[in-house]
């Protein structure tokens, strides 16, 4: 451990021009930083950090949905909310208009930027605004007992194939409603979209941002369709209208009740499998995304760390970033459910056997794009808004798929009309 | 206007710098200090704000006069949350006052065990809020919730009903859930009223041959209507804040989503603080306004009485 | 009047209503509390837990576990507890201290602006917290009161001196003038009256505005969630963190949520007649 740490410390304390304190092993002991992070977050995370750097640690947690009102308060007053802060890649258009976060360019190193791929997500005009410490994409999450019980023999690899399995499914009264989509208007339902999206081949816009959905043979117009038919067709249960993501994790597919996430998150996979959390311990598996061509893609949403503008303690702050997205410390945190955004410590993890449908997410990952290949926009919460309110009607039958395109055409313009 | 006249008549009446005076301002001076650091500082401040732009993402905050307030008129969106606003008070303060006034007369007529049944009606609204709403979800959930396993165990086919996916029900969903932690409140300030009047009167309508159903009207019902009218002050002003319940519920579902879910999304999720402060701005005045009806009228009542 | 047996049967019937109504949900809460997490997602569903565990209790009470995927559930738990007892207390206290002097220069002493002051004291009961949430967040700041119990206290007097106001100025309106005006002829100071003579008289009123003040700030969100970060934390804003991004721990909302109703109804239990006789005391104008 030592020996990884040292030389980044050293590093870090060379480029950000501190006096070089040469021989001192924790040139910043004494120091102390706060770090807001959505909980849950690993137990010894402020005792390991101080033991090796001397930085002490508060550490703030705050449930997922609290943390973006939390940071907006203090940023917009002014304030540093904390030292090191939660960073999500959806925020990254939104907070580098505003330049509230300090560039990273200068403090890490190529080769841990070569390591972590989806670090571009949080890179607009050249500034990297935050260290991606987990690894978020989309994969589909499977119930192989229920494949199995159905007669399913190959996983679907087609989106034809996954309507087939459903099907063979729910005929064979495996389940009632095989496949698990959120449909409600909060964030899940517009990922799903946007993977659906994918999926058909498509994008979401073009690169002068025109909307690409408008069209019936477009991708998006399809993939809306295809949500709908799964409704209709009793594929996916009508309550999914009301339900989150995790909801649907939870209560469905986690008892048993669903067969297929289509929009799946690997992080899941450990308190699928684990049989304290999950009544179909054993039974989950990652395979890639189907597409309507049969060659997988997939969307990365990863979350990393950054530091503000206004902090106090920089140093301090770049020294947590560093050890926190650290190889070694990112093979520890693996099993609190975060995903390594290091491509190095995936393959070191998925050899030791120590990753749930290893194989799988490697390769997956390896396919994941950026939903914005020009950057996320810094309309993006609000069109995501407009996304998911438009779903969500057209779901419950308020609104039909032309409306619904044409209504997140128009929140899409107003977003970026600001 | 008249507000501040009325200070100045006091002031005309020669009620110079004497020991009360000075011992009044002295006693007031807490909440003074205390209000105008924490509520009229910042509200003024969120007034200034309102008529600039102010968007973290955009370069400086140039004066715009009333442009966030006239942008409100062509906001579609904000049109269809102020109509399930205006709902949600119409709904919330009907039920609260009726359904309030009847509990707190139910109440008033038994003896035995009043304190006690008095205690698990207020319950509900010592609920904290985020509590009471994530209970709600789960009672309305299609599948494995309280509602539809009493409806189905009554024999009723509503195995996986959705609350939520019509506009009507959902919002009454939602509705409810206010209600459920609101009308305590009703009931509280009714009954104290009820207590407070005088057997005597009830004496007299018998001795007239009043029935209880006229006695209700004639005498209860009147003398408190003043308190009535607090409590409706109230409800109005807590459905207009009414937030916890529908995000819970329905995230930001446009078919359920109030004005102050639309003043949070522009302020926290689309960083439009101004527009959000402008909102704000708004739905205080406006819930002002239909409270000051209440009270106006009720006192212009009382007087003719 | 005499009351005959159906109409007895009638209000009964009402009352049973109203409790079921009323304590329904509550009741759902704390079956839940104690219902297996397997079982959560039975159906048809159980009225009654079927089986019964103090799991969740447990865990939130570290009794087998010490963490919840890296929490220390706890530790957290009794720090939040106390913040939430501490800062109720203290905002309660200033509260109704605050606003009884207030009530007795409204309604005994001629002061320049008094109507008016009132009147926009009250007012501010229809100013949603978003309105000022940023402007005051700037002061917070400023003053060094942020994630400080003071801080916290302050806020919520502020939020919950409006209603206490306009209770506690009707309580001392009601009042019989009477015994003042005696006591000021024997040479009795204003501050002597007030303390000897209006604060004993006016116990249920002043008891009515604590409570409505202590429940206000015990359910406190949206402020302590930016004011209250860590140090402060209370119950309210910990127990959303048991749904985090993936995964609702119902188990532990439900039984964390028990417990945190377990104070507000020991004092609704204990003190709801002075409510209602503090209430009836300002017959509320």
């Amino acid at each position: 451990m030592h020996k990884f740490i040292l030389p980044l410390l050293a590093s870090a304390a060379l480029v950000i021009a501190m006096p070089a304190f040469g021989q001192d092993a924790k040139p910043l002991a004494g120091q102390s930083i706060t770090v807001l992070m959505p909980s849950p977050q690993g137990p010894n995370i402020a005792e390991d950090f101080e033991a090796e750097t001397g930085i002490h640690v508060d550490l703030q947690t705050l449930s997922w949905d609290d943390i973006r009102p939390k940071l907006v308060t203090a940023l917009v007053a002014g304030t540093a909310p904390a030292d090191v802060t939660e960073f999500d890649w959806s925020w990254t258009g939104q907070f580098s208009a505003a330049g509230w976060y300090m560039p990273l360019n200068d403090v890490i190193d190529a080769d841990t930027l070569e390591d972590i791929g989806v670090a571009k997500i949080f890179t607009v005009d050249g500034k990297l605004l935050g260290i991606p410490y987990t690894n978020d994409f989309r994969v589909m999450l499977v119930n192989k007992k229920h494949f199995a019980d159905a007669g399913v023999a190959n996983m679907p690899k087609t989106l034809n194939d996954l309507v087939a399995a459903a099907k063979a499914i729910k005929e064979k009264g495996v389940t009632e409603y095989p496949i698990g989509l959120p449909v409600s208007a909060t964030e899940g339902a517009s990922t799903s979209w946007y993977l659906l999206t994918k999926a058909f081949g498509g994008e979401l816009f073009d690169k002068d941002f025109n909307p690409l959905f408008l069209q019936p043979d477009s991708a998006g117009y399809k993939a809306l369709a295809f949500e709908l038919m799964l409704l209709k067709d009793g594929l996916v249960d009508p309550a999914s209208t009301g339900l989150k993501d995790s909801q649907i994790n939870e209560s469905m597919f986690s008892q048993g009740l669903t067969s297929i996430m289509i929009s799946g998150e690997p992080g899941r996979l450990g308190q699928m499998n684990d049989p304290k959390q999950s009544k179909v311990a054993g039974q989950v598996e990652a395979i890639l995304v189907p597409t309507e061509s049969g060659e997988t893609r997939s969307f990365g949403l990863p979350e990393a760390l950054a530091i503000p503008n206004v902090s106090e303690n920089k140093e301090a702050a770049v020294a947590f970033v560093k050890w926190f997205t650290s190889r070694e410390f990112q093979k520890k945190n693996a099993v609190n459910g975060f995903l390594p955004t290091r491509t190095s410590a995936l393959s070191e993890l998925n050899e030791a056997g120590k990753l749930n449908s290893g194989d799988a997410l490697v390769a997956q990952s390896k396919t994941v794009e950026a939903l914005f290949p020009q950057g996320t926009p810094p309309w993006y919460p609000q069109f995501s808004s407009g996304v998911n309110t438009a779903i969500n009607s057209a779901a419950k039958g308020q609104m039909t798929v032309d409306q619904a395109m044409e209504a997140i055409a128009t929140a899409a313009k107003q977003a970026m009309a600001q | 206007m008249s507000v501040v006249a009325s200070g100045n008549v006091a002031n005309k009446r020669g009620v110079g710098f004497n020991a009360d005076t000075t011992l009044g301002l002295l006693l007031v001076s807490p909440i003074v200090i205390t209000m105008v650091a924490l509520v009229f500082y910042p509200m003024g401040r969120t007034v200034w704000d309102s008529l600039h732009r102010v968007n973290p993402m955009q370069v400086g905050t140039p004066f715009v006069g009333l442009e966030n307030y006239s942008r409100m008129l062509s906001d579609a969106q904000l049109a269809t949350t102020w109509g399930n606003t205006l709902t949600y008070v119409v709904l919330a303060v009907l039920a609260e006052i009726i359904l309030g006034v009847l509990a707190a007369a139910l109440i008033n007529q038994i003896k035995t065990g009043r304190q006690w049944v008095l205690a698990a009606v207020i319950l509900p609204w010592a609920l904290p809020g985020v509590v009471n709403s994530v209970i709600w979800l789960w009672i309305y959930q299609p599948g494995a919730g309280l509602l539809n396993g009493i409806l189905v165990a009554l024999g009723l086919p509503f195995e996986n009903h959705v609350w939520f996916n019509d506009r009507t029900s959902a919002i009454i969903a939602v509705t409810v859930v206010h209600v459920w932690r609101m009308m305590p409140l009703t009931i509280v300030i009714v009954l104290a009223a009820m207590q407070g009047i005088p057997a005597h009167l009830y004496e007299a309508a018998r001795i007239d041959g009043a029935t209880r159903v006229q006695m209700f009207g004639l005498v209860t019902l009147p003398l408190v209507r003043s308190a009535i009218a607090v409590a409706m002050t109230n409800a109005t002003v807590n459905a207009f804040n009414l937030f916890d319940e529908a995000w819970v519920l329905a995230g930001a579902s446009l078919e359920t989503r109030p004005v102050l879910v639309q003043i949070y999304l522009e302020t926290f999720q689309n960083l439009r603080f101004s527009y959000g402060m402008a909102l704000s701005v708004v739905v205080t005045l406006v819930s002002l306004l239909i409270s000051l009806v209440y009270v106006l009228r009720v006192y212009r009542n009382t007087r003719f009485d | 009047m005499k009351t005959t047996l159906s109409y007895k049967i009638l209000i009964w019937t009402g009352i049973a209503v109203l409790l079921v109504w009323s304590l329904g949900p509550i009741y759902w809460t704390i079956a839940s509390s104690v219902t297996p997490s397997a079982d959560f997602s039975t159906r048809p569903i159980n009225f009654f837990p079927q089986h019964f565990t103090l799991d969740h209790y447990s865990r939130l009470l570290g009794v087998n576990i010490a963490r919840i995927g890296g929490v220390e559930v706890f530790k957290q738990f009794r720090a939040a507890l106390i913040n939430s007892v501490v800062t109720s207390v203290a905002a309660t206290l200033l509260c109704v201290a605050i606003s009884a002097f207030g009530a007795y220069a409204f309604t005994r002493l001629q002061f320049p602006g008094r109507k008016a002051l009132f009147i926009i004291v009250v007012a501010t009961l229809a100013i949603p917290a978003y309105a000022v949430l940023i402007p005051l967040y700037q002061i917070m700041i400023k003053l060094h009161l942020v994630d400080t119990y003071v801080g916290v206290a302050l806020i919520y007097v502020s939020a919950f001196l409006p209603l206490s106001l306009w209770l506690l100025k009707s309580v001392f309106e009601a009042l019989p003038i009477a015994l003042e005006e005696a006591a000021q002829l024997d040479g009795a100071g204003r501050l002597y009256i007030f303390f000897n003579i209006v604060l004993p008289l006016a116990g249920p009123g002043l008891t009515a505005a604590a409570i409505l003040t202590f429940l206000g700030a015990w359910g406190q969100y949206l402020v302590p969630l930016i004011f209250s970060p860590q140090a402060t934390k209370p119950l309210t804003v910990l127990i959303p963190e048991f749904v985090t991004k993936n995964f609702i721990d119902y188990g532990l909302i439900t039984a964390s949520g028990s417990i945190a109703i377990i104070i507000p109804a020991l004092v609704v239990i204990f003190l709801n007649r002075y409510l209602v006789s503090g209430l009836l005391a300002g017959s509320v104008k």
